[in-house]
């Protein structure tokens, strides 16, 4: 979808859309299933990248302003994303063996042959 | 027509693609790896990587050549390649230690026995499951295996292969001494020669941890890592027993007569077991068969059950299964039921002619049992054998008698060919086989006659069974002395370590048994619980007809565990068996008949994994991982620097492509334009 061609109030309406879905389904996926919810932060990226020249780059029209709230709130959620999920990727990674049961009862897929 | 054209030249691509494969890649067609095995504390054996380990190849020449390996030579890893001579516990740990730099080992098996003996079990075996306290168990007052240098029980992470000293390792060490040999000092010149070995374990750390992966449910990809070790173990008994009736039997006394099914090696499914198992399952064999007679005429006041047991080299599977089976009301007896034990150890001579008698110095000391011991039947004067009884504070050697001991005192005696340390030089090694047995076969003689011949072995184990039949017939309350029936031990002596594929064994299995019989000799290695060992089978096909008779029922009377249509009861006393039986002269079809026996099989699986115990102190714990493909190959290496080269050609190559494309794509319209000149506009 080629954005330029877009009037702005769906520009906005879009970039909204795509944050408040991600946000709801954080909340609700964090509760529910252990793995679902990494992959949601990747509409906030696409937020960001994609509304990024409209929200700062583009000469100013009524909308942008809000445009650019949900842009740096977008920035903001997958900053946070991406530090929980680095910290915890780099934490299991290197404890899973000592883990012991706890690790495998933890993990997809067990290597095969080491601890 | 044109499509069948095409698919043909397509095919012969596909041809000539795989012999690019085997220009490069000279596989190894017989591997004999080292696998890993796991208990509830340890793992031992070999770990290769997933994607198989390279190394450069180097025939190690001595202890001092070791140097080369692991501090001075100029492109590790190396793959060391060693004599049998070489194999030794200090070269194996210096190379385990220095494990960076070693990619994996090749033993060289020799053809013919090392004379100074080779035994990579530990020095005490089955220490820790035993029936002592540790003040007695530890070896303290006798060292049983002293050649013992415990390599089957360390941990290496490359793999170990084992080859046969035959023309296609002789083309690998040729490989070597044209690329990789060290000339004056000059370190060699690629390309080198390497060898890759694919031998990944799936399990790791120990038991428990790998029955734990075992059965994880919600993972991606489940999948079973490890099988817990174990088969069957063998039982028959003189007098039939109901084995639907479980539990104490009324009136019952049993003499347990204990013989071991199973042996091992350093490397996987190569267990010869000569001495350490066969001499003495042989002798209970042939005493079975010699007293068949004499328990039927006369019977005895109490029953004998002949127990065959598998697993016991793994801390005593089937031993302490049974024990198990009595306590908890599974077997058709309990422990009260048991009178006392005679075991039949090692019993293999060397051209000694001494038979010593173990018994237990703990159990002893109570008086009543010590009565019931029944040392008099050794005592008697043999023509050929003597029996001596061995120190009484001496501790019972590793025995199954030993797992009885631990649940209650019996009496119960091990006959041994040793005093104190075994004589056995190569207990639970590869070269414990018919060589070291004394069965040698005078040259040029065909196998039918091979099986008759009657070598040194056989005399010496015919005279031990006689002593054990008489002795257990004494022990059975019956009276000395009785007629024997004539055994014939040469001819299972040659069965299991020489050819199981003999016209004897031939006429006693089942046919569909029959295509199972090997050319080569008897692999004793208890195998995982899914997969029936050899060695068990046979044992049971023999047993049923040397000690059971020949009834004249129908095929499918026969197949159909009963005697006749309206048999419902023989099923839980008597097991039949439909064998093959042998051609007579005169023709080429075989005369197949019924035997029927008490021979049962009973499982042989540790009640660790029964009571999903897998850290268990009390009972065996050992598993053997799974492994997805078990290869080797050689091939030639070229130098590090070469690789980078060409890798790197090959990047400016796609650079410089890259770059091309894009200043054409650019000036697109001035290449190809052709000449013509932009027209102005006429009209």
């Amino acid at each position: 979808m080629n954005l330029e061609r877009l009037p702005n109030e769906e520009k906005l309406s879009l970039c909204r859309k795509y944050y408040l879905v991600t946000l709801a389904f954080c909340q609700i996926f964090l509760f529910i299933s252990p793995g679902g919810f990494a992959f949601l932060p990747f509409l906030w990226l696409v937020n960001v990248v994609w509304f990024f020249r409209e929200a700062f780059l583009k000469p100013a029209y009524t909308e942008q302003l809000q445009i650019k709230a949900y842009v740096k709130r977008s920035a903001l959620g997958l900053l946070l994303w991406v530090a929980v999920l680095t910290t915890w990727i780099t934490i299991y990674q290197h404890f899973r063996a000592e883990w012991g049961e706890v690790g495998d009862y933890l993990s997809f897929t067990i290597p095969l042959g080491i601890p | 027509m044109r499509k069948w054209k095409i698919g043909l030249l397509c095919a012969d691509l596909c041809v000539s693609c795989n012999s690019v494969e085997n220009k490069i890649y000279v596989h190894l067609n017989y591997t004999i790896p080292c696998v890993r095995l796991l208990n509830a504390t340890h793992q031992i054996g070999c770990q290769s990587s997933l994607s198989g380990d390279v190394g450069v190849l180097h025939v190690l020449e001595s202890e001092a050549n070791l140097d080369w390996v692991l501090k001075t030579g100029p492109n590790p890893p190396y793959m060391v390649i060693l004599d049998s001579t070489l194999f030794t516990r200090s070269i194996m740990m210096k190379l385990k230690t220095g494990s960076s730099r070693v990619a994996g080992v090749v033993v060289v098996a020799p053809s013919s026995n090392p004379a100074e003996g080779f035994s990579p079990h530990t020095t005490c075996p089955n220490e820790n499951s035993g029936g002592y306290d540790p003040a007695l168990a530890h070896c303290n007052v006798t060292v049983w295996n002293p050649l013992g240098n415990g390599l089957s029980y360390e941990e290496y992470d490359f793999p170990m292969f084992s080859l046969k000293d035959d023309n296609d390792t002789q083309a690998i060490k040729q490989c070597y001494y044209n690329h990789n040999h060290v000339v004056n000092g000059s370190s060699p010149q690629y390309p080198l020669c390497a060898m890759q070995l694919y031998s990944h374990m799936s399990a790791v750390t120990d038991t428990a941890t790998c029955m734990r992966r075992n059965g994880i449910n919600f993972s991606l990809n489940p999948e079973i890592v490890c099988d817990p070790l174990g088969d069957f173990n063998v039982l028959a008994s003189t007098r039939p027993l109901n084995y639907t009736d479980k539990g104490h039997k009324m009136g019952e006394s049993v003499v347990i007569a204990a013989a071991r099914l199973d042996s091992r090696s350093f490397f996987f499914d190569i267990a010869p077991g000569a001495e350490s198992a066969a001499s003495g399952f042989v002798t209970l064999l042939a005493a079975a068969h010699a007293l068949r007679n004499a328990t039927q005429e006369a019977q005895p006041n109490r029953n004998i059950l002949y127990a065959f047991f598998q697993g016991e080299t793994f801390d005593y599977i089937g031993s302490s299964r049974l024990v198990y089976d009595m306590e908890n009301k599974q077997f058709p007896l309990d422990l009260d039921n048991v009178h006392s034990v005679v075991e039949i150890g090692q019993v293999g001579l060397h051209g000694e002619s001494k038979l010593w008698v173990h018994t237990d110095p703990v159990s002893r000391r109570n008086s009543s049992v010590n009565e019931e011991v029944g040392l008099s039947p050794y005592l008697y004067p043999s023509h050929l054998l003597n029996t001596h009884v061995s120190d009484f504070s001496q501790p019972l050697p590793p025995s199954s008698l030993q797992r009885f001991l631990r649940a209650r005192p019996i009496p119960g005696v091990v006959i041994q060919n040793h005093n104190s340390a075994f004589t056995n030089k190569y207990y639970e090694s590869m070269y414990d086989n018919a060589e070291y047995l004394n069965m040698s076969y005078p040259p040029n003689l065909t196998p039918e006659e091979q099986l008759e011949y009657v070598t040194d072995a056989a005399k010496a184990l015919t005279e031990a069974a006689t002593i054990v039949a008489r002795a257990l017939y004494t022990q059975a309350g019956g009276s000395d002395p009785i007629q024997l029936q004539n055994i014939n031990v040469t001819q299972m002596l040659y069965g299991f370590l020489v050819k199981s594929n003999n016209s004897w064994f031939q006429q006693m299995v089942p046919s569909d048994f029959a295509i199972h019989l090997r050319e080569r000799p008897t692999n004793f290695y208890v195998g995982v619980t899914q997969q029936h060992s050899e060695p068990t089978l046979l044992v049971q096909y023999l047993l049923a007809n040397l000690t059971g008779t020949t009834v004249n029922i129908t095929q499918d009377n026969c197949q159909n565990q009963r005697e006749g249509e309206d048999d419902k009861e023989s099923k839980h006393i008597y097991s039949y068996m439909w064998v093959q039986g042998a051609a007579p002269p005169n023709s080429t079809e075989r005369v197949a008949f019924c035997v029927r026996s008490t021979v049962r099989l009973s499982k042989a699986l540790s009640p660790a994994f029964d009571l999903e115990e897998y850290t268990s102190k009390d009972y065996s714990t050992w598993t053997e991982s799974r492994w997805k493909s078990i290869k080797g190959r050689i091939f030639l290496v070229a130098s590090h620097e070469l690789e980078m080269l060409t890798l790197g050609v090959g990047v400016a190559v796609l650079i410089a492509s890259l770059m091309l494309t894009y200043i054409i794509s650019s000036k697109a319209d001035i290449l190809f334009s052709s000449g013509r000149e932009p027209t102005a506009a006429t009209y």
